[in-house]
This record gives structure tokens, sequence and C-alpha cells, in this order.
């Protein structure tokens, strides 16, 4: 880098403007694969769910989809999936950064890097074939509900159901818990042994360790993580409408039946308005994750 | 002047009668078949066959194998006329049919759709462009005036009527869906989907409303009818399909009655016993799918000869019956001897568009036992109008059930 900056001025201070115009177009070469990735996969897409959301049926501009954006059962839609995103980021964070320490902290080599594999081939596990694997399992009939009643519990004797809420929270902690392991083991990897020996050595308990110097170093990786299952559980779709029949308002399940269902053909345009507010959202969500991990960044320099 | 005149008219009518000449010998000149707008323009069945033939392919679209009977259709049509079928996605929705069209490059377009009235009604009336190309079948006259276009663009081409589905293991057996709410059912009744997205699961709500003293013109009762059934824990919000009725997951659903031979047969695969049965307190019919030939369909002869094949009221052979010297026939014979379309759909459980008309002739098949209506009942339909006042209910309602 240092080398380029120096050669595209000359000994007289003027420009080199072969080296400069050099410069730019390495810059623009390297980039050129990901800008070309990004338009077609990301930027294209992007634009297209924005203009049509400001169309009616017709094609004509309009404002109307907006309109219903706010009104129910949108309104409550949106509630339901920030609050089922929230609450699936809580239940599988802690545990999944309780692993990662345990792992990181008392796992040889051998347990870590099959932790990490095991980890990744759960994290990508989900959709329709995740619900079914739970209904096989916990269903009315499934095989663990069978092997429960032999030992003498009844899990449906109550009112235990797989198909709410709760069970959707429950099911998704199957990939959410890997993907907070993923996500969060190079953070607690990366506080130094250096540095708890240093601590210990000026007098300093493993409390006090983890109170001033551990927790602060971890917790913007941490909330970075939490901010990653947030996205993943608010914008999981297939799993979701799988296990509820739409009996739960969740956003992308409403997208769904507008862009995609057999009943509803009128307000399709709609779905594209709801998708650009799960668009804002997410943006509001990635705000503070990239505020933290640039300070987390800094951190660790 | 005057004799310019003349001569003009002259050879205005000399041009005017050699293509009245070329139209009604269509084997002197080649008949473009995307512009064809009956057997007749296409140049007659043994002519239509040979050019569809000669296309070699079929793009149809979300037509799963065991909806309708399609499975039969396609593979009768497939090895009577030697045209290889291309099904895009067979899961697919009507929405998925509508933005294929609108979307797919040239050769991944769909010659044929079969699709919802709701997608029929997102796409036509007044200032859209029609994707559809008209094209009238030789029975057209015998499809309702209601479910077809005048010009032929669309045409309506079997419907289902609501049946409850059982394993056999349940006891006592459901006859009607005010059954439903036996304890002993607790956590077995799951419906097709989302009401607000899956037409069937839709119309089962319908069907529960009239069993509950709703109506075409009120589905309400139907959602309170499940609300109540979820309340009671007999409602599981799992999708009633295959694979989890064969996990156990669910015993009863309601489903299209159209769906029950290629249900009965999977599940008797895997080893149960599915029973399907028209309720006797809701004869719920729905509205027909819709046919219609893609504008921009890249088979235009072999489209043309699909939907001949559908709406055909033939009793005739399917594809286990036919012989290596059927297969030698020509075109026209050929047709005349295979199960027409409209049969097909009679075999599936369906009730076919020409249904009224294949009666009074004597032509229709037998369809298959245990799926019968009830004598003496009320068949209720919903038409496209009392749908759309019941989707808002349902999607206002269904999502805090």
């Amino acid at each position: 880098m240092s080398r380029i900056e120096v050669t595209h001025l000359d000994r007289k201070g003027t420009p080199n403007w072969g080296a400069l115009t050099g410069r730019l177009l390495g810059l623009i070469l390297g980039l050129a694969p990901l800008l070309v990735f990004m338009s077609v996969f990301f930027f294209w897409p992007l634009w297209n769910v924005l203009w049509t959301s400001f169309q009616d049926n017709y094609g004509k501009f309009s404002f109307e989809n907006y309109g219903e954006v706010f009104q129910e059962p949108y309104l409550t839609a949106f509630k339901n999936s920030i609050g089922l995103g929230l609450i699936s980021a809580v239940t599988s964070s802690i545990p999944g950064a309780i692993l990662a320490y345990l792992i990181e902290s008392r796992g040889g080599e051998r347990l870590r890097r099959l932790v990490a594999s095991v980890s990744s081939v759960l994290a990508n596990t989900g959709g329709v074939p995740l619900a079914f694997m739970f209904i096989a399992a916990f269903g009315m009939e499934g095989s663990a509900t069978l092997f429960l009643k032999l030992l003498g519990i009844n899990i449906y004797s109550g009112d235990f159901t797989l198909f709410s809420f709760a069970g959707i929270v429950f099911v998704y902690t199957y990939f959410q818990i890997p993907m907070m392991v993923i996500v969060f083991s190079p953070a607690i990897h990366g506080i130094r042994n250096e540095w708890q020996e240093a601590a210990r050595s000026l007098g300093a308990s493993r409390l006090q360790f983890w109170k001033n110097i551990g927790l602060p170093l971890i917790f913007p990786s941490f909330i970075a993580a939490f901010l990653l299952l947030f996205a993943s559980a608010f914008s999981a779709f297939a799993t979701a409408r799988a296990m509820s029949s739409g009996t739960i308002a969740l956003v992308p399940l409403m997208i769904g039946n507008l862009v995609d269902g057999n009943v509803l053909a009128e307000q399709m345009n709609l779905g594209k308005a709801l998708a650009m507010g799960m668009v804002i959202v997410s943006a509001l969500a990635m705000i503070p994750y990239l505020v933290i991990q640039r300070r987390a960044a800094r951190w660790q320099k | 002047m005057n004799l310019k005149r003349v001569i003009a008219a002259a050879a205005a009518a000399a041009v005017a009668l050699g293509m009245t000449v070329a139209v009604a010998t269509p084997s002197t000149a080649a008949v473009n078949y995307c512009k064809a707008t009956n057997l007749k323009t296409a140049g007659g069945m043994d002519a239509l066959v040979k050019a569809a033939k000669k296309e070699g392919q079929l793009n149809v679209i979300t037509l799963p194998r065991d909806w309708a009977n399609y499975g039969e259709a396609m593979d009768l049509f497939s090895k009577a006329f030697g045209i290889k079928i291309n099904d895009d996605n067979p899961d697919g929705s009507s929405a998925y049919e509508i933005q294929t069209i609108q979307t797919a490059p040239a050769a991944k377009q769909p010659d044929v759709v079969d699709i919802g009235v709701a997608a029929l009604n997102g796409v036509t009336g007044a200032g859209r462009p029609s994707l559809f190309a008209n094209y009238k079948v030789a029975t057209f006259n015998h499809i309702p005036a209601d479910w077809k276009d005048a010009g032929g663009a669309w045409y309506g081409d079997y419907q289902g009527i609501i049946a409850l589905a059982y394993d056999s293991s349940v006891s006592p057996a459901p006859t009607k869906i005010s059954d439903l709410t036996n304890p002993a059912y607790k956590g077995m009744v799951a419906l097709g989907g989302d009401p607000s997205g899956a037409q069937q699961a839709f119309m089962s709500v319908f069907a529960a409303s009239v069993a509950k003293g709703g109506s075409a013109t009120n589905i309400q009762p139907g959602i309170d009818f499940f609300k109540d059934l979820k309340k009671s824990g007999n409602f599981t919000s799992v999708v009633a399909n295959g694979e989890n009725y064969v996990s156990g997951a669910y015993k009863i659903s309601l489903s299209w009655n159209f769906n029950g031979p290629g249900a009965i047969a999977s599940a008797k695969a895997a080893g149960k016993t599915l029973k399907y049965v028209i309720p006797t307190d809701a004869v719920l019919a729905g509205t027909p799918y819709i046919q219609a030939i893609n504008k921009k369909a890249p088979h235009c002869a072999a489209a043309r000869l699909w939907e001949e094949f559908l709406y055909s009221e033939n009793k005739g052979k399917l594809s286990s019956q036919l012989t290596k010297a059927d297969l030698k026939l020509s075109g026209s014979k050929l047709f005349a001897k295979i199960m027409g379309g409209q049969n097909i759909f009679v075999l599936g459980g369906a009730t076919p568009i020409n249904k009224d008309a294949m009666i009074k002739a004597k032509k229709i098949v037998n369809g298959p036992a245990g799926l019968n209506i009830p004598k003496g009942a009320k068949i209720i339909q919903p038409n496209p109008d009392q749908q759309d006042a019941a989707k808002k209910l349902v999607v206002a309602q269904w999502p805090t059930l």
C-alpha cells in the first residue's frame, strides 16, 4: 500500500497519472466480482422490491401499500416477528455463549474442531425439513413422544403443543445455538492467556478478571452475535409456515401468502411493501451491529 | 379513375378470394399454430397431432402428479403422441405460474397453465395486457358460460368438493364436519395449509362454515369453528400433507375430493389406510380451476393439442392400455381412441367442467367409490365475489386464531 502511495507522485510532486490510473484500474478490477455479485443478487432485487412496493396491482404509482402496512393484521405481525426475533436471540445466545466458552476454555483441539464442524451443519438446518424433524420427533405420535410415553411421561397430557409461538422458539434453538457457538467462539478464543496471567500476577481474582477485562472485551462480539440471531429468527419463513398454518401472525408468512399464495392475487405489491418494512427493521438492527463491530475491531488490534 | 377503381376492387377481391381458398385448404399452406383459434384453423386433428409431434415437447407448470389425476393425464398424452412433458415446479402456486409467464425467458415459458380464479382475476380485466392466446376447444360449447371467456382466452377445467380425510384408526369415524369437536380427536385435526394462502384450506374453512350454519356469503362460523377447535386442542396447525400424515402428526383433515385417490394410494404404500368421505353436513364445491394457453407458448401446436385432450369427453384407453398398434394409428384415430381429459378428471375424483353435457350424452365414466355426494345434499359453491369478501375476514382473523 505505502509503496504505491509514494509512486503516484513523481519527484517534483506532480501526480504520476500513469501510476494513479493503474491503481484505480486495479481497484476497480479487484472489486468488480464483488460489485457484480452484489448488483445481481442484492441491489437489483432490492431496487425491484422498492420500486414495485410503490405500485398498485395495475402498475400505477401509489402509496396505498404503505398505508396498509400500519394496519391490522400486519401491525401485529411486525410486533410478533420482532418479538420472535428477540426471544429466540435471548434463549439461544446465552446457552450458545456458555457452550462456546466451555468448549474454548476446557475442550481440547479435537473437540473444538468437532464442535465447529457439527455446529456448521446444524446452523444450516432449517426450512421444512427442520419442521418435519421436530414433528416426527415431538409430534403427537413422534418417536421421542412415544419413547417418553414408554418411560411414563406423556408430554401431551397437558397443554403442550409444538405448534405455538413457544414451540417455534424451541425449534429455532436447534439452529440458533450452533450458530451462536460458531459466531461467538472466535471472540472467546481472542482472549489471550497472557492477559489472564498478567491480571493474575497483578493480584486479580478470576472473577475480577472477567468482570473488568474479559466481559468488556467480549461484550461487543456478544451483541453482534445476538443481532445476527435476531435477524435469522426474524426472517425465518418455511419452518414457521410448516408448523403454524398461519395461525401465528408473522410478517414472512404474510409476505408468502401475498406474493406466492393461491388465495390472494390482488395485493401482490403489499407483500413488497411488507418486505421493505422487514428490510428497514433489519437495517436498524444492523446499525448497532456495525458500530459495535467497529469498536470490537479496535479492541482486538 | 373508374377503371382504376374497378381494377383495385377486382384485385382486392382476388386477394380475398385467394386468402379464403388458403384458409379452406390448410394442407396447401403452412399453418401458424400460434395463431390457430380452433381445431379448424389448426388444420384438423391429423395436422395438429403431426405438428405437435414435430415440436416434441410440452411445457406445463405446477401440476402435481397426484392432483386431480394429472399424473395419468400427462402419462397418457406423452405416450400417445410421443411428446415429452416438462413439468416446472410441480408443487408451486398459481402466483408462480403467472410470475413465470411475466418474467421467464422464452424457452422456459409454460405452454399452458392451470390457475385458480383469484390468480385469473389478478391478471385479467380492463387495462391489463392479455397473457393468454384465444383458442376454442372442440367441446367449447359444453363449458358453462360463467366459466369461460367468450373469446376463448381461458376456460374452467375441473372442480373439487371438500371431503373429510381420516386415518382408519380414528374412532369413531367422522361423517360430518361438526363431528370434529369430539374430544376423542384431540390434536388430530389439520388443514392443508394456511387459508390465507392455500385455496384448499380456504375452502375447507368455508365448508366448516356451511356445516355450522354459515353460507356462501358468510364464512364467519367457519373461522369461529376452527377457533373453538384450536381452543379445545383438536386443531393442530401442522400442515396436512403426505409426510406429516404418515408420521402421525395428524389423523383427520379436510381436502379436495380429487386428491383422495392419490393420497389413498400413497398412504397404502406407507402401510396406512386413509379414507375419504364427503361430509353429510356440508357439500362445498370449489370454483373450477382455469385452463389457458400462454400467448408466449414455445410449443403452440402441442399446447393446443393438450387443450383438445383435456376437454375431450372420450371414454377410451388409459396409458397402460395403449398397444403398439394403437400408436401407429393416424392422429385423429388415436385421439378418438384414448381416454379424454374430462373423464381422466372423473377417475381422479374431480368434477369435470363438461359434466352436464357428458351425462346427457352418456359419455361420463364412473368416479372412484366412496366419494359420492350424499343423496339430496345441497351443493354450495361460493362465487369469486363471495370468496373475495370471505378472504378479507380470513386474512384479518386467521393470524390471531
